[in-house]
């Protein structure tokens, strides 16, 4: 009995790089990826550009730290003292 | 009616406790539970609409969202999942609206400002930082959803199951659109840049 074809190493890791710089493959896809990188320069270079591209990307991240500006909760305040005006009793005149 | 410590006293109230007291319509135990996320709610944001006056309008209507919602909230999911979640949706709310109004959903280039280099600097950080700004623009060029995906994970650091959270998709979902996020961006860039980058 024939085992079923598995699709073509090149696509799957292809579809996979961004997994295994993650660390997101199994044992068994780590070692199929790899083992394709190995005889193919397209998949190796594309390890090494996503590799760049997530150390390039998460050192944008450590540079651009923002502060919420400082009226940032002025509408729930103002929300809630509507409702708390709203729930106090009418005084009579 | 709710008790209403002083803020110092807040401050050491656990965030099981800030969420009751919010429930009852304590806003300050509220603001000390959301004031904890609200830079990188903003950045988070900031990023994903390109322009600081949306972003702080899409925030404030984030939070009172958040604040009118508070007693929908599940404790099984965490605060600041929620509460991005409601920022996250708030602003693809913008951004569709914009689209609609016929405008571009792209980032503008001075929405983040990078620091520059300066002269004692060496040759390779001036490179660093065109590099950066190809990056900016790059993801500024991204369709919503793949720069929501790319923002969240690789840009504000949260782990695959909190950011696939957020955006209300499975895990193998989310990574499948970071897969496709990041090449679109390597493809702006080019493979050569990014390996010396690496």
């Amino acid at each position: 009995m024939r085992l079923p074809r598995r699709p073509a190493s090149h696509g799957w890791s292809q579809e996979h790089l961004s997994h295994y710089v993650d660390g997101d493959l199994s044992w068994l896809g780590r070692k199929r990826l790899e083992l394709h990188a190995a005889q193919c320069p397209e998949c190796s270079l594309g390890i090494r550009a996503v590799r760049g591209l997530v150390r390039l990307i998460h050192s944008v991240g450590r540079d651009s730290a923002e502060t919420a500006p400082a009226g940032i909760f002025d509408r729930v305040r103002a929300d809630a003292a509507k409702a708390h005006g709203a729930s106090e009793p009418a005084h009579e005149a | 009616m709710t008790d209403d410590p002083p803020a110092g006293a807040r401050d050491r109230l656990t965030e099981s406790e800030l969420i009751r007291r919010a429930r009852n319509g304590d806003v300050g135990a509220f603001e000390s539970l959301a004031s904890a996320h609200t830079d990188h709610l903003y950045a988070v944001v900031l990023r994903l609409v390109g322009d600081r006056t949306e972003a702080e309008d899409v925030v404030q209507e984030a939070l009172l969202r958040a604040w009118r919602g508070i007693g929908q909230f599940h404790s099984r999911s965490m605060f600041f999942t929620w509460l991005y979640r409601i920022g996250v949706n708030e602003a693809n709310r913008a951004l569709e609206k914009r689209l609609r109004q016929g405008r571009s959903v792209e980032v503008e280039d001075d929405s983040i400002v990078l620091v520059a280099p300066t002269a004692e600097q060496p040759a390779h950080t001036a490179e660093q930082h065109e590099l950066g700004e190809a990056l900016d623009r790059a993801i500024a060029a991204l369709r919503p959803r793949y720069r929501t995906a790319l923002v969240l994970r690789d840009i504000e650091g949260l782990s695959t199951r909190e950011a696939a959270e957020i955006v209300g998709v499975g895990e193998a979902a989310f990574k499948s659109r970071l897969h496709q996020a990041r090449m679109k961006v390597r493809a702006r860039l080019g493979d050569q840049a990014l390996v010396a980058a690496g």
